[in-house]
């Protein structure tokens, strides 16, 4: 009986990257047909019009940003604790946070010029979100607690707080008995860039492309690396764990604010409960797949975005919303679980092994 | 007689090193057969070919006489290669059992592992090889010699006829390397054959029937331990005369480079393990400190760079009370340090090396600073690592590649440099030579004399005594935290030294 094994390349093959990419769709497409025909519908139609929807034109494409948008910042708030080895699951409600912050400064700023008004909302979401990281990192840099578990826990904290402000305090007097908070200002909108793009698509590339700069080839982001490969290394090299901790938590939760005040701002129309959409979450899996590097998820991000603005589009189709989910899952997967190949090959091993590889290797 | 291995015209190249040239091995069948060189000679290479880890780019491999080629270890297992590994590969939280298992798994119907063979099976082997152990102990209850023999079992139990043992006794302590051989000649005497890499010569004279060196990439002799002594294999590995520890001229200078006044360190307990520690080393003199491991001596390292508190007395860098100050602090005022772990305190494994010389200098020129301090100086760094790389001899293709494709006392080089380069006034060197070979080791040796002729003041902390005695301007022996003896080295030799180490003899009690 023979078995197939993944083998190390001695190399990568050069511009392997983009092929696997390509490749890897090309198969999730091939058997998303299978998955489609199977269910009754008619597979390039489906294609089409997800492509159309999501790829096919400025429109299309402005949508798929102002998605991408939320994603990116969450995955990179992520991606930064990720780089020195914590876990950030609480990007969903620093999301949430940042958004409240940003509309209570909408609130108290009602005839500020726009311009001024924005920006303090954006950087009022920006210390909404890192207050939320205040906790989990001055517990984990003190005295070790978990982050994870602290981080996942103020979720459930900032959604009720949420949840009270617009049942209570902030809730529209002319809502009717809906919990709904009053519309914002327009000049509390940020200004769009074209189509429905708004001007967000900017400010996450801006701040993804800047934590990148600083990563790579500040002393700063150096030691930030030395800390997240050798806790002990970083240490005698006259690194403070602690501070470097307590930064980069609270870094990761203003980023992901950052994400709530430009969804505030840029794409409702007033705060809801609703309003992240699962972004935090999301963001987990999009800085995972970009391997927690800055670069990697801004691509994921408008990947993510794509495949789930085409698939929201085809559910109007009467593709089911499982089906549509089952596919997206399908093309991520393909898309970014093909890049092993260009690193690793696949061999064919002659005759069954008594002993497997595992421990031994 | 047909050798159990034949190895003939093994090379192999990496991009910018040739790391096997022409290798000829011979092993007979129920030996063992040491393979000895300097780190870097080629030793792992080639025992990862046999292995199954690398590809051969020329050569043939006999075993027992058919030829072989090895894809994968697996293939090397099936044909009765075992390797011990010298960094253990097993589980802490599964039991003897288990780990030997793991990977190999016997199962029964169902596919529910068959606990019972394989208990039974472990016992069988054990007993044929004369290798005790509680098959229902956990590994992490186990002691360093007694996971060494799980190792050995865990290979065993794949059925290995010939066992090879990647200088085992790197980790462990004296007692145990000694029960080690007893297991090694233990089976040899039951049939098995073994390949034991090592660089230490007393050891590989001790227990080998045929030696052979390697030297660069090359073999250069296959002799008889009887035929040889200690320095005719040295000269071997190394190629030329051999250096020993020693210091030349005194050039103490009169100004106090570091001060311990009444350093004390508590334990997690409130112990003192660190106990009223008072030192003064001038500049230009090198302290070392003696004494068997686990009294203080780590912990009083600790105190000086300042990861770990004081909970009395003080500490004065230059003349200066550093007893409050950060790490970085200390290190930016001219502390230097060369840790005893030098991959779990010294290097980043998987970065390049021009970022592993920048370790602990990040925020100091040429690393950083100048224009635009915030930001890292890569062309300053790459040439700073290249000055390293040439001052101090490391062999490296270049200065791109992760320091884990350098050997230890390579990657030793690099750490000595890179503390050395940022001229300290102060040198903190923790078992410098620690398992690096005698070539690496006589570089070492010679950077902190020349530092020391330069003004340096270095605390020496050592378990290589003959380097303590050698290189010491003055001992002090550290025994349950506390200062018990100072000591002239002229004056003194290993064997009495060791006396105060254990406690046996202090000054007020001379034996």
């Amino acid at each position: 009986m023979s078995r197939l094994v993944l083998v190390r390349r001695e190399q990568a093959v050069s511009g392997g990257q983009p092929l696997a990419f390509l490749i890897g769709i090309v198969t999730a497409l091939l058997i998303g047909i299978l998955l489609l025909v199977i269910s009754g519908h008619d597979p390039m139609a489906v294609y089409e019009r997800m492509f159309d929807s999501s790829l096919g034109s400025p429109r299309s494409w402005s949508i798929t940003l102002n998605r991408a948008v939320p994603l990116g910042l969450a995955g990179l708030a992520v991606a930064v604790a990720g780089s020195m080895g914590l876990w950030n699951i609480g990007a969903e409600g620093q999301i949430l946070a940042g958004a409240i912050m940003a509309a209570w400064i909408a609130r108290i700023g009602e005839g500020w010029p726009s311009p001024i008004l924005i920006t303090i909302m954006l950087l009022a979401s920006i210390l909404g979100g890192a207050l939320l990281g205040l906790g989990p990192a001055v517990a984990k840099a003190q005295i070790g607690v978990n982050e994870i578990i602290t981080t996942l826990m103020l979720n459930e904290v900032a959604l009720r707080l949420l949840q009270w402000l617009i049942h209570g305090p902030w809730k529209d007097p002319e809502s009717r008995g809906f919990p709904l908070a009053p519309i914002l200002p327009d000049e509390a909108r940020l200004p769009d860039l074209f189509e429905r793009a708004h001007w967000g698509a900017v400010i996450a590339l801006i701040v993804i492309a800047l934590f990148g700069l600083v990563a790579s080839r500040t002393a700063w982001g150096y030691e930030l690396r030395v800390a997240g490969s050798s806790g002990e290394t970083a240490k005698y090299a006259g690194i403070s764990l602690k501070r470097k901790i307590m930064t980069v938590l609270v870094l990761s939760g203003g980023i992901a604010g950052l994400a709530g005040g430009i969804e505030l701002s840029g794409n409702a129309d007033r705060i809801v409960e609703g309003i992240s959409a699962g972004y935090g979450f999301a963001g987990i899996i999009v800085a995972a797949l970009a391997l927690m590097r800055p670069s990697g998820v801004a691509a994921v991000a408008l990947l993510f975005g794509a495949v789930q603005v085409g698939g929201l589009s085809i559910q109007t189709m009467g593709v089911s919303s499982s089906v549509s989910t089952i596919l997206q899952a399908l093309i991520l997967f393909g898309a970014i679980g093909a890049g092993v190949f260009s690193k690793y090959s696949i061999k064919r091993v002659g005759k069954e092994q008594k002993s497997n590889a595992g421990g031994m290797a | 007689m047909v050798p159990a291995i034949e190895l003939k015209g093994i090379t192999k190249r990496f991009p910018g090193v040739l790391a096997n040239d022409n290798v000829n091995l011979t092993v007979e069948e129920g030996e063992i057969h040491a393979v000895c060189g300097e780190n870097g000679a080629g030793k792992s290479t080639l025992m990862k070919i046999l292995y199954g880890m690398q590809p051969a780019d020329e050569g043939t491999m006999n075993l027992f006489g058919e030829p072989h080629t090895f894809n994968s270890p697996n293939e090397a297992i099936d044909a009765g290669i075992g390797m011990v590994h010298q960094h253990f590969m097993l589980a802490n939280q599964l039991t003897v059992l288990e780990n030997v298992i793991l990977g190999a798994e016997p199962t029964k119907q169902g596919g529910l592992i068959d606990f019972d063979t394989a208990s039974k099976h472990l016992e069988e082997v054990g007993k044929a090889y004369g290798l005790t152990v509680d098959p229902f102990d956990l590994v992490e209850s186990l002691e360093v010699g007694e996971r060494q023999r799980v190792e050995i079992i865990k290979v065993l139990f794949r059925g290995a006829k010939i066992l090879i043992f990647d200088e085992p006794t790197a980790v462990l302590v004296p007692q145990e390397v000694e029960e080690l051989f007893r297991n090694m000649r233990e089976l040899k005497a039951n049939g098995a054959t073994i390949i034991f890499i090592d660089h230490k010569l007393e050891e590989v004279l001790e227990i080998a029937d045929t030696i052979t060196v390697l030297r660069q990439g090359k073999t250069v002799a296959t002799v008889k331990p009887a035929d040889v002594s200690a320095t005719d294999l040295a000269e071997l590995m190394v190629g030329s005369e051999l250096p020993t520890p020693q210091i030349t001229d005194a050039k103490i200078s009169d100004t106090i480079g570091i001060t311990l006044d009444n350093v004390t360190v508590l334990d997690e307990d409130e112990r003192p393990i660190v106990d009223a520690v008072s030192l003064e080393i001038r500049q230009g003199e090198i302290l070392g400190i003696a004494g068997v491991e686990g009294n203080g001596q780590r912990e009083l390292v600790g105190a000086i760079l300042g990861t770990q508190k004081i909970s009395d007395g003080s500490i004065f860098l230059m003349g200066d009370d550093i007893s409050n100050k950060s790490v970085r602090s200390r290190r930016e005022n001219g502390l230097g340090y060369i840790p005893q772990d030098r991959q779990e305190e010294g290097l980043l494994l998987t970065a390049p090396l021009w970022e592993n010389a920048a370790l602990g200098h990040q925020t100091a020129k040429p690393f950083s600073g100048g224009w635009n301090q915030w930001f890292i100086d890569r062309e300053g760094s790459r040439s700073q690592t290249e000055r390293i790389r040439r001052e101090f001899d490391v062999r490296t293709p270049n200065v791109d590649v992760s320091a884990h494709a350098l050997s230890g006392g390579n990657q030793q080089k690099l750490i000595v440099g890179r503390e050395m380069v940022s001229e300290p006034s102060v040198l903190v060197a923790s078992h410098p030579t620690r398992g690096i070979d005698v070539g690496a080791q006589a570089s070492v040796w010679e950077q902190i004399r020349q530092a020391r002729s330069n003004g340096l003041a270095t605390l020496l902390i050592s378990a290589d005594l003959d380097e303590l005695i050698g290189l010491s301007d003055v001992i002090v022996v550290m025994f349950r935290g506390r200062i018990v003896a100072q000591l002239n080295p002229s004056e003194i030799t290993p064997r009495s030294l060791g006396a105060y180490m254990t406690g046996a003899t202090s000054e007020e009690n001379p034996a």
